[in-house]
């Protein structure tokens, strides 16, 4: 029987050696069904959402659901975790603050993370999404995540 | 009995369960009272967030809690407006049982000319030991040009066009 640890490890280190953040995504059930991607660009990574029917939050705009922009901000900033850092498990949000700056209208999502600090136990994540400029965002959010058992 | 509230309950219900992502996760408004909201979310393998508890990702709990207060903040609405979220805080106080649904309620304590603000809380087996819980606040913008002509011209536009006439509207 395969230890299911040992193959989330295996498969971080591959994506982390193949630089495909992309691989991460793929681990979680939960990306696909919003439809997140990420990518290596310049010194970060870039995530994306592309539009679809199924994240729309209020039809008659129409927008983005603002659950499918905090979902998706809360799996970029954990996805640059298990990317960047040393991490073997997968992190447990233990809080997060979003703040929206303007509405998500029915187009494709940008969105980049920093990490500001790394403890033992928890690591502080910022990510920000924008649509057509990265100077204008439509929400920020910071999220703190337990990395350790 | 309130009315205006019993005319709003359907629409209400019919926004949040039939469209985009409030279908496509399975939410269930149970309950639509002034101010007060509960909703029910039935366990979903598509948007488990750790593969190898099976637990649901953070997000399923931010949509809910989003779209319970958000309905919440509607209810207290007197004048024709929309209220978009302006902020959103939410703290995990334990992971979710995987294969279990998911229970949220929220509530309105205080509503003002501008600003609404919400608290909602999750939970499984019982109230008292959440999952999580949040506070929201949400701005009022009138918008008088909601009227319910347009509502129905869209549905309708919708229903010959199908998911394509969202995309017709967003490109315009």
């Amino acid at each position: 029987m395969s230890d299911p640890h040992q193959a989330l490890q295996a498969s971080l280190q591959r994506a982390r050696h193949e630089s495909s953040p992309q691989q991460i995504l793929d681990l979680i059930p939960y990306s696909s069904f919003i439809g997140a991607e990420a990518k290596v660009e310049g010194d970060g990574v870039l995530y994306w959402l592309d539009r679809r029917p199924s994240n729309i939050g209020n039809p008659s705009l129409p927008a983005i659901h603002g659950g499918v922009i905090g979902g998706f901000l809360e799996l970029s900033a954990a996805i640059e975790i298990l990317y960047t850092l040393n991490v073997e498990l997968i992190p447990k949000v233990v809080d997060f603050s979003l703040d929206y700056l303007r509405p998500g209208r029915y187009k494709t999502i940008y969105a980049n993370c920093t990490v500001l600090r790394q403890g033992k136990k928890l690591v502080n994540v910022t990510a920000t999404a924008w649509q057509d400029n990265p100077d204008t965002p439509i929400a920020t959010a910071r999220c703190h995540f337990l990395i350790s058992k | 009995m309130d009315l205006k509230l019993a005319i709003f309950r359907p629409m209400l219900k019919l926004a949040m369960e039939r469209n985009g992502h409030g279908a496509a996760l399975g939410f269930e408004l149970t309950k639509i009272g002034r101010g007060e909201v509960e909703m029910t979310f039935p366990y979903k393998e598509e948007v488990v967030g750790n593969p190898i508890t099976g637990v649901v990702h953070g997000g399923v709990i931010v949509s809910l809690l989003d779209t319970a207060c958000g309905t919440a903040a509607i209810t207290t609405l007197t004048r024709a407006s929309v209220t978009p979220t302006m902020d959103l805080r939410l703290d995990y106080m334990h992971p979710a049982e995987p294969h279990q649904p998911i229970y949220v309620s929220a509530k309105v304590y205080r509503s003002t000319s501008n600003v609404i603000f919400c608290r909602g809380s999750a939970w499984q087996d019982d109230p008292e030991n959440p999952i999580a819980h949040c506070v929201a606040t949400f701005m009022t913008v009138d918008t008088p040009s909601i009227s319910l002509g347009n509502i129905i011209r869209r549905r309708l536009n919708r229903l010959v066009r199908g998911d394509r006439a969202y995309e017709r509207e967003a490109d315009k």
